[in-house]
């Protein structure tokens, strides 16, 4: 019953997207408002029936309802409860109903918090993500329906691929489709401001928060499966510029650029055409994402399934969407007004840098991406690109972005004086030389190009503060009156200085957990010693273990540094038993911001064990720098002035002398 | 009918979105300009704030002031005119909500769904509805209707038992054993038993209840592998790992060389403290044949676990061959496929039974007993 | 500067950047990518010492061996030509004899492959892609062993 009630509600979401993808368009050509004020009831009513739907199938989830084939080839009734709630959008189907249930809270959201945006806009803009719901709805009703139901039906549960149960992977798809889908709000006020032939400073105001939202999910999302595969995989290795990762990341080097080319939108009313052809490129980029991943185009650990009608119904979609997307941008472009002129040294400058870079960068990773697949359509010709060419085209991008990053905040609009911008740096240049000078002396030649990479990362973690300091006089003002600067600072403000800031962080953590990791493989019996780095690792010995799901085989270390025990560690090995299948668990040790990981290989009868080491200096930077991009994010959003929709004059008042 | 009525009450609400918006007044919206003049405004006092924290230059803030004012007077242009005309009845839309939107849902829910199943619980698809294909449900459900109908015949309980035990059933179990136990009296094996079921029901801890049924059974038998098993693991469970190791060393030393629970003992003792071999793969507990094949046997397909009910039948089929005198087995036989829905295979088992115990009358008058009980070999 | 030079300026700044990733690109495309080799085509053509490849096929039955420090043994085959492989570090859990494989890495002077990258996906029934294609080609394709699993996925 609640099942096939969910069912129903899916049904239901699809046909009020019908509704309001179309009555609310022709009410906005007409001018009709209350035509267009539907496009906020049925948004809602979208959501509310996808929620219920969602929920049904969570319920089947957790009932075991194996009459749900969904549930019976992915689900056991001895599976924790935990896993039986992820395992809903571990799979195909249950992972694209969490697509739609988020594309409908975003419209949801959207019709529910902006009262300030023109109804024509917002009746627009949620058309525009009633479409795009239309699509997927029948995506998921023609060719992945999660709710087919089996009779009879199974007495038990096929289970899930024991390297999916995980608490990491249950919450890695959810963050990245907000980041993936939150970029359809963006696409959808791009579309709307070409067909309404109107975008200003206020377009880019109502876009600014939906984008900012999306990016961070975004950021988190990508930052969360990243370490998932660092820590489940057992490589040690924390990026692998797989396709799948690639396909998220490109939406995330897209949507940066957007959010920049935004500020000079919003501020000078120029590069308009940009950034709506960023706009769509970013959500072009999510929608090519999920069609390589769910294609199954790509074989991949995350590749549900491989079904090629599935696959020629999202490529559809894709060209529907993005050709649609285009086509309207190639006739409406040109009526867009042209905006504010700017010199090439000033803030649009290194804004259009930035963008200039950023899109190169997401380029080169698209080449890299979709060339073995061009490749062997044209020529059957196979070929595997991988983290060579990636490093070679994708790290020389980055370089000059890191170099330009600090200058941005200092130059002024319109026109920038790059000079004093590179007095007011110097201090953050003269940290980072200093480090290389340190590094040099205490290493040797031999890490000159890691030192490099060092000094880029101290240039702008320094240099982003340093635009702070400097607004707020530090050293040259009292500190109460610093003090008093800084809080008088917009959010937005610090937020910028805090998000370059945990790139720098993380831009620390690659070059230092790439340069300075060392890896050791060696063959252990109980009681012997091991050394990596000043500690050592003593096998104890082995440890059974048995869950409700896996038996498994621990090994006990003991880690001494200079004779003292700091910590024990125990990697599994573990077999599940539905199905048979075997998985190694790392054990991991965090020492400041390094950490020891430690793996096994194969155990032979005797005790000896393969065993591998790796010591990761300084690799947690690399994730709590994305949590620090990911606060900055939130710091600009919580900035009031900036938020959805124009300040009402009341409340201006109010601001003002708070600022 | 529920689902009907549920369909009904949501497809109401979605026809409702469309029409109360269509219904309402036009409220009073605000204009794309003004969002735009208040946003220029905004500019103007930031300018006018980074002025005065000299952040910008005296000329520079003049350029931008000019610049923004301007934008500010060229959005002064009025918005396309959206007011002010007569709203029309929307009769085509209206009709369309109530009529297009139910029709469209209905007919498309009835093409995918699967209104059939809307009355099946999942426990109930599960338990109670043995499927045409003759599996272990439909045996099991044959047994459960044969003690409904007799509820007091513990031997019934007592086969039904294991096999729920085996499809991982344990409450059930223990219900199943509970009986026994009231019916049948208590023996070291049945209150080891039944503490067993208590055990795999709370997800392998051995409660309280557990540990009062295994303390009874050594008491009939202080020798009770399972009992002893059971009351070790509890120990270590309860982290009194002292005792806990004792226990198990004296279990393993007393061990029959083939126990099959060996090796889960081992592993349970192993894992109280590391050793320098190699443990093999440990089972999770597992004494005797009735806990070692539940994770298994739920892995199974029914057709396989119906394979593993036969295998238990015919194994004990064939045990008596060789130990023809063990007439509680014969007893239990004769049961098995009574129960199983097998007439015909427990006439030719006490056939055997009386060839065999031909020679031992005392022992064939328990046997024919017992079958004039069950209802066969009336002839 | 006039409006046509601040075009110009940023236009040109565009251009710079466009065309060094292109270059970046190419240069990365010719040296970057590793091609997709089958053991047949090893013997039949070997590529040079220095050209990385993967190479894709079953580990052949009985030819694992283990040696100390984590070296191990094992020969890669299409049915048809077999190549014995070297590898230096800890394989995936799924690598098993007879199970699909793709290893990376280069083939020396002598014909022995020098794997650095091994790899097995998570999956018992899974077999990568290259290499149903490769065992297509050289006949020893069971679609009875592979196509269960997305058999499970998908029916």
């Amino acid at each position: 019953m609640i099942v096939e009630l969910g069912h129903y509600a899916l049904v239901l979401a699809l046909v009020l997207a019908l509704v309001g993808g179309t009555v609310p368009f022709f009410g906005a050509l007409r001018g009709d408002e209350r035509l267009m004020s539907v496009a906020s009831t049925t948004a809602v009513a979208q959501f509310v029936f996808l929620a219920l739907s969602f929920a049904a199938l969570t319920y089947a989830y957790v009932a075991s309802d194996f009459s749900v084939q969904n549930v019976a080839e992915n689900s056991h009734s001895l599976k924790p409860l935990l896993y039986k709630v992820t395992g809903v959008w571990g799979n195909h189907e249950g992972s694209m109903l969490l697509w739609v249930l988020i594309l409908a809270l975003f419209g949801a959201l959207v019709a529910l918090f902006s009262e300030n945006l023109p109804l024509k806009l917002k009746a627009l803009v949620l058309s525009v993500q009633a479409w795009i719901g239309v699509a997927f709805l029948l995506f998921i009703l023609v060719s992945s329906n999660p709710f087919l139901r089996l009779d009879p039906a199974p007495f038990e549960g096929r289970d899930l691929n024991p390297l999916l149960q995980d608490i990491g992977l249950a919450i890695h798809p959810p963050l990245l489709y907000l980041g993936y889908v939150g970029c359809s709000i963006s696409f959808a006020f791009a579309i709307a401001a070409l067909i309404d032939g109107r975008i200003d400073a206020a377009w880019a105001r109502w876009v600014r928060p939906w984008t900012l939202t999306a990016w961070c999910f975004l950021t988190l999302g990508i930052s969360m499966g990243s370490y998932w595969a660092y820590y489940e995989l057992g490589w040690g290795g924390w990026w692998f510029w797989d396709p799948v990762e690639n396909s998220s990341f490109m939406p995330w080097l897209a949507a940066t650029a957007l959010l920049h080319s935004a500020i000079v939108m919003e501020k000078r009313e120029a590069l308009k055409i940009w950034t709506i052809l960023l706009a769509i490129l970013t959500f072009s980029l999510s929608l090519l994402g999920t069609f390589l991943v769910r294609s199954g185009v790509l074989t991949s650990v995350h590749a549900f399934a491989t079904d090629p009608t599935r696959g020629i119904f999202i490529l559809i979609i894709l060209c529907v969407f993005v050709g649609g997307a285009f086509a309207l941008f190639a006739t409406r472009a040109g009526t867009l007004s042209q905006g504010g002129l700017f010199a090439p040294i000033s803030r649009e400058g290194a804004l259009v840098l930035n963008n200039l870079l950023l899109t190169a960068a997401c380029a080169t990773v698209l080449v890299g991406t979709l060339y073995p697949l061009a490749l062997e359509a044209l020529t059957g010709e196979k070929i595997s690109v991988g983290a060579p060419f990636f490093d070679m085209t994708f790290g020389p991008m980055m370089v000059p972005l890191i170099i330009a990053v600090p200058f941005g905040p200092f130059l002024a609009w319109k026109r920038g004086d790059i000079v004093a911008a590179g007095q007011r740096l110097l201090f953050a240049f003269g940290a980072a030389m200093a480090a290389v000078i340190i590094g040099l002396a205490l290493m040797g030649t031999p890490a000159a190009l890691a030192l490099f990479g060092v000094a880029l990362a101290i240039w702008l973690m320094v240099g982003s503060l340093s635009e702070i300091a400097f607004r707020i006089k530090l050293g040259r003002a009292s500190l109460g009156e610093s003090w008093r600067r800084g809080a008088g600072l917009p959010r937005s403000a610090w937020g910028t200085a805090v998000a370059h800031f945990g790139l720098g962080v993380t831009v620390l953590g690659v070059v230092a957990a790439t340069a300075w990791n060392s890896e050791t493989i060696v063959t252990l019996k109980p009681g012997e010693v091991m050394s990596i780095g000043d500690r050592t690792l003593t096998m104890d010995g082995f440890v059974p273990l048995s869950a409700s799901n896996y038996t498994g085989t621990g090994v006990r270390f003991t880690v001494r540094e200079g004779g003292n025990v700091v910590a024990t560690m125990e990697p599994e090995k573990r077999l599940y038993t539905v199905p048979n299948t075997p998985t190694t668990e790392a054990a991991i040790k965090t020492f400041g911001f390094s950490q020891l990981y430690v793996s096994l290989g194969d155990v032979s009868a005797d005790g000896a064990t393969v065993v591998r080491v790796y010591w990761k200096t300084l690799v947690t930077l690399i994730w709590l720098g994305t949590l620090v991009m990911t606060a900055g994010g939130v710091l600009s959003l919580s900035d009031r002035r900036l938020r959805v929709g124009a300040p009402k004059p009341s409340r201006r008042s109010v601001a003002v002398p708070a600022e | 009918m529920l689902l009907w009525i549920a369909m009904a009450v949501l497809t109401a609400a979605a026809s409702l979105t469309v029409l109360i918006p269509l219904g309402r007044p036009a409220r009073v919206q605000p204009a794309h300009a003004g969002a735009a003049r208040s946003i220029y405004r905004d500019q103007l006092s930031e300018l006018a704030r980074d002025k005065e924290r000299g952040l910008i230059g005296e000329g520079e803030a003049e350029a931008a002031r000019i610049e923004i004012s301007r934008r500010l007077l060229n959005s002064e242009a009025p918005d396309g005119d959206t007011r002010a005309r007569p709203q029309p009845a929307y009769r085509l839309e209206r009709l369309a909500a109530v009529i297009a939107i139910p029709l469209i849902a209905i007919a498309a829910y009835l093409y995918v769904g699967s209104p059939q199943f809307a009355d099946r619980a999942a426990t109930a698809a599960r338990q109670t509805e043995p499927t045409a294909m003759g599996d272990i449900d439909e045996l099991i459900a044959r047994v459960e209707a044969h003690l409904a109908a007799n509820p007091e015949d513990g031997r019934g309980w007592e086969i039904l038992s294991p096999i729920y035990m085996r499809l991982g059933r344990f409450d059930d179990a223990v219900r199943a054993m509970g009986n026994t136990k009231r019916l049948l009296g208590s023996t070291a094996e049945r209150e080891s038993l039944y503490g067993e079921a208590l055990t795999r029901a709370s997800g392998n801890v051995v409660t309280e209840d557990a540990r009062s049924a295994f303390e009874k059974a050594l008491k009939f038998d202080p020798q009770e592998a399972r009992a002893r098993f059971y009351l070790a693991l509890s120990l270590g469970q309860s982290g009194r790992k002292d005792e806990a190791i004792a226990a198990w060393t004296a279990l393993i030393a007393s061990a029959p060389a083939d126990a099959q629970w060996l090796s889960a003992a081992e592993a349970e003792l192993a894992q109280l403290k590391p050793t320098a071999t190699v443990p093999e793969t440990p089972a999770t507990v597992a004494p005797g044949p009735t806990a070692a094949d539940v994770a298994a046997a739920v892995g199974q397909t029914p057709a396989e676990r119906q394979e593993m009910i036969e295998g238990m039948v015919a194994g004990l089929a064939a045990r008596l061959e060789t130990e023809p005198t063990d007439v509680e087995g014969w007893e239990r036989l004769l049961r098995a496929y009574t129960v199983l829905g097998r007439p015909a295979d427990a006439e030719a088992a006490l056939e055997r039974a009386r060839a065999k115990l031909v020679e031992q009358p005392e022992r064939l008058a328990v046997v024919e007993k017992a079958a004039k009980d069950i209802g066969i070999g009336k002839d | 500067m006039t409006r046509k030079q601040r075009r110009l300026t940023l236009i040109s700044l565009a251009g710079v950047v466009l065309a060094s990733a292109v270059g970046l690109v190419l240069f990365a495309l010719s040296d970057g990518i590793t091609f997709f080799t089958s053991p047949s085509d090893v013997l039949a053509k070997p590529p040079a010492p220095e050209q990385r490849v993967r190479l894709g096929g079953l580990v052949e039955q009985g030819s694992i061996v283990k040696e100390a420090d984590g070296v191990v043994r094992f020969a890669v085959t299409d049915g048809k030509a077999t190549v014995p492989a070297r590898f230096v570090g800890i394989l995936p859990d799924l690598f098993r004899e007879g199970q699909g494989v793709v290893a990376e890495g280069k083939v020396d002077a002598s014909g022995l492959f020098e794997a650095d990258t091994v790899l097995a996906k998570h999956d018992e029934t899974y077999m990568p892609k290259e290499v149903v294609e490769a065992l297509k080609q050289s006949g020893e394709w069971r679609p009875e062993d592979a196509g269960q699993a997305s058999q499970a996925v998908t029916q």
